[in-house]
């Protein structure tokens, strides 16, 4: 099993609420040190053993300060030596795909073939981001994926006739390292994504989820690939969820009751429900909007989430069980972990201990 | 309904007769059918806003009698070029859909004066490996071939079998090899601006060989059509109709955007 370190890179400091946020209060310093303390965690994760680190992309708000994790990731590449980087977003829907081929060509030659290509539809109040219609995202979403692909792989310059995009020249340069292009991983939470990725040989992303639900799209995802010919491995799965290890089982319950007074990291889409419902209007989730829709908006106390599968809280022993008991149920070969909270010291050994001494255990999962 | 618009006619030319269908007013578009024989589709109509569309029946195809005599694409060509002269074209453009396209390649390549500009939708003139043909396989099969979704396709019978078959015989005996090394030659020195159409979709001439086309042809533009399979006329015919039309009126300028991008003034 590989391990990947996730940071939204969120703001460190008290911010207002909702979604979009005013910017009210902001402070330059407080930024640089929120991206300076993702920067050193990556870092460090990279330097424990973490097999990837991951970035994403989110907007107008203090929930991720990388509404372009490409450029993040530009600067990943100069500090994180030996693992993969994966970019899960950017949000193709919203974006100029063959400016994210070009993007993504760029990272993969600057990583040597380091890089992990996720294409994300994003949560639904980033349609209203660079105003897109949230009921055409998924059209949107598959025409790019299938067009990102083209311009990797295509050695002549060609033109798109699209629905959602028209291009007359495309050819991009630099070109990617691997080979036919980088690994894709899309959002695998409906079951149109989950059959969409099947039917494309794409790799399946599970996030704000829980071990059951997600159970249930891995079934369908296979399930759609044995009728496309082939068979995922577990490096085609990944889940997210959070985490924190310390010492003790007591010191990682502390840790987190600690956590409370410090800024959290707040989903954006729990900041504005009423954006949400709007969004949820215009057809935006799959043929199972409830189940999505309640997936979106889940928060639960912490032992339900340990039971759920969302986050992983413990001493390395306690975790490293956790752990065995997801990937038997789900066969996820990448666990994508994002830490419980930011709280300094903490947190920077919760990494450690996770890379020393959770992670050498993983191996035979 | 699909063709309305069109009228049928006949020609004598090289010893053959020959139906076509014609309508539109504008700057003469010669269209030359696939494999499967003359088939009008949506974008035929919406060429033929623009352009006077004139679609050719090759002899040996539909109802016409089995055509022994054509020896080649080349042959076959030299007639065309007889049908169209019938007609006194004296300056017009080639489609060319499929095996069509390698037809009217041959055409533009013995009379080049003629040809102002060369569209080929799903060429199957340069081929890198033979993908699966519409024409030899079960009529289930063939419609799955054709088209990225047959249940949008309007309902229609199978052609007769001894037609589909008649239609196998002469495009196998005529189509050549893949790469055929005389005829690239005669490619490489073709003056003409070219737009080649491939659907992402298509397992019958893949965009996965569109590169040969850039790569022999001098003056060759590649256009991918998103979500068209084998027959791009039938499953995107506005995408079709739309990049067609701009690469008639401007050739190559085709590349730069004229529409405005402006929302409000």
């Amino acid at each position: 099993m590989k391990v990947s370190f996730f940071s939204s890179v969120f703001y460190l400091a008290q911010a207002p609420g909702g979604w979009p946020a005013a910017s009210t209060g902001y402070s330059p310093q407080d930024a640089r040190r929120s991206m300076l303390t993702a920067l050193e965690q990556f870092r460090l994760a990279d330097e424990v053993g973490f097999d990837w680190v991951t970035v994403a992309e989110h907007h107008y708000g203090p929930m991720g300060l990388t509404p372009n994790p490409m450029v993040f990731a530009g600067a990943l590449t100069q500090v994180v030596k030996r693992a993969r980087i994966a970019l899960l977003g950017p949000n193709v829907p919203i974006l100029n795909p063959v400016r994210v081929a070009e993007e993504f060509a760029m990272l993969d030659t600057l990583t040597d073939g380091r890089l992990i290509a996720g294409m994300m539809r994003g949560t639904p109040n980033e349609y209203v981001t660079y105003n897109t219609n949230p009921s055409e995202s998924r059209a949107i979403f598959e025409e790019a994926v299938v067009l990102i692909r083209r311009a990797w792989t295509e050695t002549q310059p060609f033109g798109w006739e699209g629905r959602h995009f028209q291009f007359r020249s495309i050819s991009i340069w630099p070109r990617p390292v691997q080979q036919p292009h980088p690994p894709i991983f899309i959002s695998g939470s409906s079951p149109e994504s989950a059959a969409f990725a099947a039917r494309n040989h794409i790799s399946l992303g599970l996030a704000v989820t829980t071990v059951p639900q997600a159970a249930k799209s891995v079934a369908l995802y296979r399930e759609a690939a044995r009728e496309a010919g082939w068979t995922p491995q577990p490096d085609n799965i990944l889940y997210r969820l959070s985490f924190h290890v310390a010492d003790s089982d007591g010191q990682a319950r502390a840790d987190l009751d600690d956590s409370a007074r410090l800024p959290q990291r707040m989903s954006p889409v729990l900041a504005n429900p009423a954006l949400e419902a709007a969004v949820a209007a215009t057809g935006y989730y799959g043929s199972d909007l409830t189940k999505q829709r309640a997936r979106v908006l889940l928060s639960h106390g912490v032992d339900e989430r340990i039971a759920a599968g969302q986050i992983l809280i413990g001493s390395a022993e306690t975790v490293q069980s956790q752990i065995r008991d997801i990937a038997d149920k789900l066969g996820a070969g990448v666990l994508d972990l994002v830490p419980a909270f930011q709280s300094g010291e903490p947190t920077f050994r919760s990494i450690r201990l996770f890379g020393e001494k959770v992670r050498p255990h993983l191996r035979h999962l | 309904m699909t063709g309305e618009a069109f009228e049928e006619r006949f020609v004598d030319a090289d010893g053959f007769r020959l139906r076509y269908v014609e309508a539109g007013r504008g700057p003469p578009l010669v269209c030359l059918h696939g494999g499967g024989g003359l088939r009008l589709a949506p974008a035929h109509d919406l060429l033929a806003k623009n352009h006077r569309v004139i679609a050719f029946e090759m002899p040996g195809f539909g109802a016409s009698p089995e055509n022994r005599r054509s020896a080649s694409t080349e042959d076959l060509g030299r007639s065309m070029n007889a049908a169209v002269a019938a007609l006194a074209l004296e300056r017009y453009s080639i489609m060319g859909t499929s095996f069509g396209s390698k037809v009217a390649l041959w055409m533009a390549i013995e009379r080049p004066e003629a040809v102002e500009s060369i569209v080929l939708i799903s060429p199957a003139a340069i081929r890198e490996q033979q993908g699966p043909v519409p024409t030899h396989v079960a009529p289930e099969e063939a419609a799955k071939l054709l088209y990225a979704h047959p249940e949008r396709q309007p309902k229609s019978p199978p052609p007769p079998r001894e037609l589909v078959a008649k239609h196998a015989a002469l495009t196998s005996r005529l189509l050549g090899p893949g790469r055929d090394a005389p005829f690239e030659a005669r490619l490489a020195k073709l003056p003409h601006p070219v737009l080649a159409l491939f659907g992402t979709a298509d397992r019958v001439t893949p965009p996965e060989g569109a590169h040969l086309f850039r790569e022999i042809l001098p003056h060759c533009h590649i256009v991918l059509v998103y979500d068209a399979a084998h027959a791009i006329d039938a499953d995107r015919p506005e995408a079709l109709a739309s990049v067609v039309g701009d690469f008639l009126a401007r050739q190559d300028r085709f590349l730069v955007r004229e529409t405005s991008g402006l929302i409000h003034p």
